[in-house]
Parts: C-alpha cells; sequence; structure tokens
C-alpha cells in the first residue's frame, strides 16, 4: 500500500485510533505541501516583472551570423505582410546597415556595435546582437521603454529551445514547436 | 547634447553639404574655425584622404557616402514594412545617434549627435525652413542644382548652421 492510499485510509477511518491520527496529522503538512507544489507548476508562468501590460509587439525576426533570416514571426497585425523573399531581402539588407553603422561612427572608441534601436512614426524596433552574431529584431509599438526585457526573454527561449535542441542544425532556419508555444505564450499575454 | 556632424543629401543622392563639429579632444588642436564642407573637401580632397581627420577613421566624404547608404537602405526597409506614408525617423548605437530627416522635394538632412539626445526631427525641420530656404533657396547667386555643394556653402548659411546647433546643445 503506498502512502497515499494509506493516508486516505486512515483520514475515511472515523474509528481510527489516537495513534494512527497522530500520525496522519503529521503527515498532513507534508503531504499538502507535496499536493502545492505540484499544483503550482501547472500554473502558466507568470508575466515577469518590468512589463507594460500594454505593449504590443508586432514581430520577430532572427538572423544568423551570415545575415541569413532563419526565423520570422508576426504577432500582431501593424506592419505590412511582405512574402518570404522580401523577407529575405530585407534581413539580407539589415544585415549589411547593421556593419555600416558601426563603420561611421564619429566617437574614436574602437569597438562600436552597430544599429541598436531604430525609430520610425509607426513602430521601433530593437536589434540585439549576440557575441555569436546571431540578430534578434524586435518590432514593436512606437515609444515602447522596455523593449530590452523581451529581447533578453527570446534570447532565453532561443537558448532554451533551439539550441538546446539536438536535432536543430545551426545557422538554418528554426522550425521548433516548443520555441513557437513559448515565445506566442510570452508576446501574445502583452497585448 | 553633443553633435558630432551634419550631412545635406540633394534629391540626386549627391551629398551637397558636410559640417563637421570638431569636439573630441585629440582634435582640440585643430583649427576649429575651419568648417569641412562638400566643396572645400573636393578641392583638397586627396589630402583628406591621405590623411583622415582625428575624429573618425574614415574622411568625410567617404564617411558621406556610408551614412547616404545607410540612410537609404533603412529608409526603404521602413517603408517596406510599413507603408508608403511611414518615414524613418532616426536610430541609435551604442556610441551615436543618426537623426534623419526628408522634405518632400527628396532633400534629406542627417545629423549625428549623442545617444542622449531627444528627437530632432523638429530642428532638421527648423533647419531647413529658416537656414536652407532663406540663405539657399532664396539665394539668386545660387544655382538650382547644387552640384558639388555650389550654392549652399554660402556664409551666411554656415553662421546659421553654426549658432543654430549651439543653441539645441
Amino acid at each position: 500500500m503506498n502512502v497515499s492510499g494509506w493516508f486516505e485510509a486512515v483520514a475515511s477511518c472515523s474509528s481510527a485510533t489516537t495513534n494512527s491520527r497522530s500520525q496522519a496529522l503529521s503527515l498532513h503538512p507534508a503531504a499538502s505541501h507535496r499536493e502545492n507544489l505540484t499544483s503550482s507548476s501547472f500554473k502558466p508562468p507568470t508575466p515577469r516583472p518590468g512589463h507594460l501590460p500594454n505593449m504590443v509587439v508586432y514581430a520577430v525576426l532572427i538572423l544568423n551570423k551570415a545575415g541569413g533570416l532563419i526565423y520570422q514571426r508576426d504577432f500582431n497585425p501593424g506592419l505590412q505582410k511582405l512574402s518570404s523573399n522580401d523577407y529575405l531581402i530585407l534581413a539580407g539588407t539589415f544585415h549589411g546597415v547593421h556593419a555600416i553603422t558601426s563603420q561611421i561612427s564619429p566617437t574614436n572608441e574602437t569597438s562600436s556595435s552597430g544599429l541598436e534601436v531604430l525609430e520610425s512614426e509607426n513602430f521601433v524596433m530593437r536589434c540585439f546582437q549576440t557575441l555569436t552574431g546571431t540578430k534578434f529584431l524586435i518590432f514593436a509599438e512606437p515609444r515602447q521603454q522596455n523593449l530590452d526585457v523581451v529581447v533578453r526573454r527570446v534570447y532565453e527561449l532561443y537558448a532554451d529551445y533551439v539550441m538546446k535542441n539536438p536535432f536543430y542544425q545551426i545557422e538554418m532556419p528554426i522550425r521548433s514547436e516548443g520555441f513557437d508555444r513559448h515565445l506566442n505564450s510570452y508576446i501574445k499575454p502583452h497585448q | 547634447m553633443v553633435v558630432y556632424s551634419f550631412f545635406i543629401f540633394d534629391r540626386h543622392c549627391e551629398c551637397i553639404y558636410i559640417r563637421q563639429w570638431l569636439n573630441t579632444a585629440s582634435s582640440a588642436a585643430q583649427p576649429l574655425s575651419r568648417p569641412v564642407t562638400a566643396s572645400s573637401a573636393a578641392t583638397v580632397a586627396t589630402s583628406v584622404v591621405e590623411k583622415p581627420t582625428a575624429g573618425s577613421r574614415l574622411s568625410m566624404a567617404e564617411q558621406a557616402k556610408l551614412v547616404f547608404g545607410v540612410i537609404f537602405s533603412l529608409r526603404n526597409m521602413v517603408k517596406k514594412l510599413c507603408g508608403p506614408e511611414d518615414s524613418f525617423l532616426c536610430y541609435r548605437t551604442g556610441h551615436y545617434k543618426l537623426h534623419y530627416y526628408e522634405t518632400l522635394s527628396s532633400l534629406r538632412f542627417v545629423m549625428l549627435t549623442d545617444i542622449r539626445t531627444e528627437s530632432l526631427k523638429s530642428s532638421l525641420h527648423q533647419i531647413y525652413v529658416n537656414l536652407y530656404v532663406e540663405y539657399v533657396v532664396k539665394n539668386p547667386l545660387s544655382p538650382v542644382e547644387h552640384a558639388g555643394g555650389e550654392g549652399v556653402n554660402n556664409e551666411l548659411f554656415e553662421l546659421g548652421i553654426d549658432s543654430f546647433v549651439r543653441t539645441i546643445d
């Protein structure tokens, strides 16, 4: 007989001895604690602190270190629909522009980072380049202040569900259901 | 606020005005009173190429070409993503910020500042309205097309730019 079955038997039995009741009572806190742990693990992940609840993220793009587009996903309407060929062109163009923007730095620093934030009338784009050269582009509505948090979280998800996937070929397009699902559950609630 | 440089590109994608403010400590010895303009850069192009200014690794003429390539690409990218009515305003890197303003006649004004500067769209518009139109467009001696910066680098315009940049500091 396992512990929980024994515990149920003890609880259902009204004519239990004081000895077994005291055992049941002593078991009870631990059992309820374990129950709490299992029930909390099924809850959806709580939003990270530092989020605006009304943040609208339009799209997420991931570029590999050669400037090829390896992931593109729209989350909210706001950007125009482009063909996959146009997205590839856009990614390649941005890769080149990013390299040039670090060249035209007017300051004397030798290691200048490339473009980080691009603003237009209708959107703001945050670009984050990892040390290995992968670029994450987050398109959001204008005047978003804490896009850094979103970028960092997307990078975490990428590390967890793409890089740790043993079947993923590096620098190739990302087709990971887990990554899709977690990205969706992270970004969609904040619209 | 620090303004590093200022560019004007005409509708033929040609750079018609360059102005650089040398403010780094290493370049303080250079004469500040002599601005680098498009025409003066063209006349002394060889010396500029051989000896780039201390403020940047590239010569100003080379830098202007790169700046134009960047703003042209980003402008097209933004228009493709958000429709033709959207316009690219500025971008920021870790070390500088580039502000962009385009008139309806495809005249492009670009200013490079430090990263803490707020949006300069209205300031660039003021430069266009109060300085460019007044001193370049309304100048009867200025040609219609400013090939090589001809007509833009007049004294009133340069003084106006200089004093305007000092006021937005």
